[in-house]
């Protein structure tokens, strides 16, 4: 399976633009949101700006979303459009959206109606955007793509189901192209409790391989791949293997490591037995933020490196278990990448890519 | 892929056998709603007596699934899973959102609230919590594709089973009766003041209800391994998204149609070698109209078709596990139930329902289902050769 095309938006910026830059610049302080709950009544936080898209035709024909759909159709109409395929919506495509907590957002508003308005006088706009699947279905409906449209929520992994699911439709002819990806959303009460259950860091910085100190900093941000067997479009790399739980391809060679670690587990430290002293290892949490499917975004920077053949070094260096950490940008070979990511019961979620 | 195991629960009953009683009597366990406050009146299906030993705090919708899960597995006669390659694959609405209002209730008026609907949410996730609970090991997938999760949850276990991801698969769905859902349906003017009438002329909307169903598949192969029965299989699967608005279905069905002449492509059959349909029937206006002139386009107005939805509600993400489990066992008992509340010919709609329980002939049957969203899937099936 190859990524043939890539779209995404986060705080960092918007397309494989806004990534390269990111990438190249390292790490930035985000900027801050209002947390009416948490003592300081402010805290650090990856969030996308709106203003910022440049192109906002797709925004006006979807503005009774809320927010997670419009950062889903947005990175899913970049995906498309980057992929360079003509027609690709006539063809047979299938669309798989990956999200750990959907549109809360939306959902905590119609808590509110119901809360100030009773249970009689509630919107059912809200309501039907509240709904887990609107934003793949916003999808559909404003890229007009008529193939199986699936939306799937989990807390571990739930974009490397999206990915495994893609696979099966594309080796069994249920589709020729697969719009995978990945959406997550920042909110106060998410935010909350992220403070309330783990460690905030507070100057904004995600220090990944510090691992039980990582401190986490909520992220938010959708990241598509348009996926193909066959060989055509842009094609940044081929999805080797995707593994959950457990990586039988472990002892397989490659140029990078790239970890997931973002603070969101209290302990990252199940981590360390997992890297080799022989490979450098990098993680690009501290551009997105914190977020479940984070793997979404560490993944796209893997596929850009293997086209590009360039590496990006960590953003932030932090690294007081002085494991090997990739540490400087420059060009040069890149074959394959293990994207690796652990979830709170420490199972492992692998990710092959190669050139 | 075989089915080897199959459970249920609904307002219809707590298992199977419960649940054939109900359908030959035709009762309509519908009343209103006790499992939380509210002032609206929309009759529902809940489930009235969860079996002892399930019951679990704020997680109603895990307790379902458990129930239904344990069934099919005891059908299929598995207990060690260890050791096995098992998938699990369920669908739901309710147990994705944290839509806890005494926590948000708390965090709104005082600015904290107790972590505990904080750590049953974490935790709570449908498809992490039955592999846990089980011992599977295989790929995990909670699909919240709206009404037709508990179909499509089915479908993708079908695609894992077929690329060799596992081996055995435990798919279906479960939601519980949830007070947010319940307003929200009310909001859109489709909750029915009375009891719903699938197909009916006069049809005034849904009525929500709660429950589980849950199929174990798996590859022949693997059935011949454990020396496990099967009589019926899962043929084939298909998916279509209409494109066309967030809550209405095309009026011409456009992705019914595509998902059913995916699923039929799959199953390798015409749509002659159908017996029946489980529809979607909701009771709705627009979805029973989309519904039912595409079935009598696709299969013939002498189609044999039945909503249960009559029976137990609309049980949302649950529906297609539900209608699957009794899609099969319309198959494996040769008759389907009467479509209760439907009593006048709908002339927009060119075929209508069976008035009474009807004996079916062949070996395929389809379920169907339509979704928020304008998802649609559809499964297909069918009698094992020989049973």
């Amino acid at each position: 399976m190859k990524i043939v095309g890539m779209g995404l938006i986060c705080s960092a910026g918007q397309g494989t633009a806004g990534l390269e830059k990111a990438l190249q610049q390292g790490w930035k302080a985000p900027g801050s949101v209002a947390t009416p709950h948490i003592p300081g009544g402010s805290a650090p936080a990856y969030l996308v700006d709106f203003a910022n898209v440049a192109d906002k035709t797709l925004l006006k024909k979807i503005r009774r979303s809320d927010a997670v759909s419009k950062m889903s159709v947005l990175a899913a109409a970049d995906a498309l459009v980057n992929s360079g395929i003509r027609d690709i919506t006539q063809k047979k495509l299938g669309i798989i959206l990956a999200t750990a907590f959907g549109p809360h957002v939306t959902t905590f508003n119609f808590l509110d109606d119901i809360l100030d308005h009773g249970d009689a006088a509630v919107s059912p706009t809200t309501f039907s955007n509240s709904v887990h699947n609107a934003a793949a279905s916003y999808i559909a409906m404003s890229l007009n793509i008529k193939g199986p449209t699936m939306t799937i929520t989990q807390f571990q992994f739930s974009f490397q189901s999206g990915l495994q699911l893609a696979q099966a439709w594309l080796d069994q002819g249920r589709c020729d192209y697969v719009l995978a990806g990945a959406v997550d959303q920042y909110g106060d009460v998410l935010g909350y409790v992220a403070d309330h259950k783990l460690t905030t860091a507070k100057d904004g910085r995600i220090r990944p391989f510090a691992f039980e100190r990582a401190g986490q900093v909520p992220g938010e941000g959708a990241a598509f791949f348009l996926l193909s067997n066959k060989q055509e479009g842009n094609v940044f790399c081929s999805v080797d293997a995707i593994h959950t739980q457990d990586d039988p391809d472990q002892d397989r060679t490659v140029d990078i490591t790239v970890i997931d670690a973002d603070g969101m587990l209290p302990d990252e430290s199940a981590y360390l037995p997992l890297l080799s002293k022989d490979i450098p290892t990098t993680a690009y949490s501290p551009l997105f933020g914190s977020m479940m499917v984070g793997s979404a975004f560490n993944m796209a920077a893997g596929a850009l490196m293997l086209q590009q053949q360039k590496r990006y070094a960590a953003p932030v260096q932090d690294n007081p278990q002085g494991i090997r950490l990739l540490t400087e940008t420059g060009s040069g070979p890149v074959a394959s990448i293990r994207c690796l990511g652990l979830d709170c019961y420490r199972q492992r979620s692998v990710l092959y890519l190669r050139r | 892929m075989v089915i080897t195991g199959i459970g249920v629960i609904s307002a219809a009953g707590n298992n199977a056998a419960e649940t054939l009683q109900c359908f030959k009597r035709g009762t309509r366990n519908a009343g209103p709603v006790t499992l939380f406050p509210t002032i609206l009146r929309s009759p529902v299906f809940e489930v009235k007596h969860l079996p002892a030993g399930y019951f679990m705090e704020g997680l109603r919708t895990l307790s379902l699934a458990l129930v239904a899960v344990d069934q099919a597995l005891q059908e299929a006669r598995l207990s060690d899973l260890s050791r096995l390659r098992v998938g699990v694959c369920m669908g739901t609405t309710v147990a994705s959102q944290l839509n806890d209002l005494s926590f948000y209730r708390s965090y709104r008026e005082k600015g904290s609230a107790p972590m505990t609907a904080i750590d049953r949410f974490l935790t709570g996730n449908l498809a992490e919590y039955i592999a846990r609970r089980t011992g599977a090991r295989g790929p995990q997938a909670s699909v919240v594709n709206a009404c037709s999760s508990g179909t499509d949850a089915i479908g993708i276990a079908l695609s894992w089973l077929k690329s060799g991801l596992c081996d055995i698969a435990i798919a279906g769905g479960s939601d519980e009766l949830n007070h947010v859902p319940y307003c929200g349906f009310n909001s859109l003017g489709i909750a029915n003041p009375g009891l719903c009438a699938p197909f009916d002329r006069d049809r005034k909307g849904l009525n929500l209800g709660e429950g589980a169903g849950v199929l174990v598949m798996e590859t022949r192969e693997s059935a011949r391994k454990r020396g496990a029965a099967a009589d019926l299989m899962l043929a084939g699967y298909g998916s279509s998204s209409d494109a066309y608005h967030l809550t209405a279905p095309s009026p011409e069905g456009v992705g019914l149609k595509a998902a059913l002449a995916a699923a039929l492509e799959e199953a390798r059959i015409e749509p002659s070698a159908v017996g029946f349909v489980n529809a979607h029937g909701t009771g709705t206006h627009d979805n029973d109209q989309v519904e039912g002139r595409t079935l009598a386009e696709v299969f013939g107005p002498g189609l044999k078709m039945v909503s249960t939805k009559g029976l137990t509600g609309h049980t949302l993400g649950a529906a297609g596990g539900i209608e699957a489990v009794f899609t099969a066992l319309g198959l494996r008992e040769g008759w389907i139930p009467a479509s209760a509340g439907f009593q006048t010919r709908d002339e927009a709609i060119p075929l209508e329902p069976v008035r009474e329980a009807t004996a079916i002939t062949g070996s395929y049957a389809v379920s169907t289902s339509l979704a928020f969203g304008g998802t649609n899937a559809a499964i297909v099936i069918g009698r094992e050769a020989g049973s």
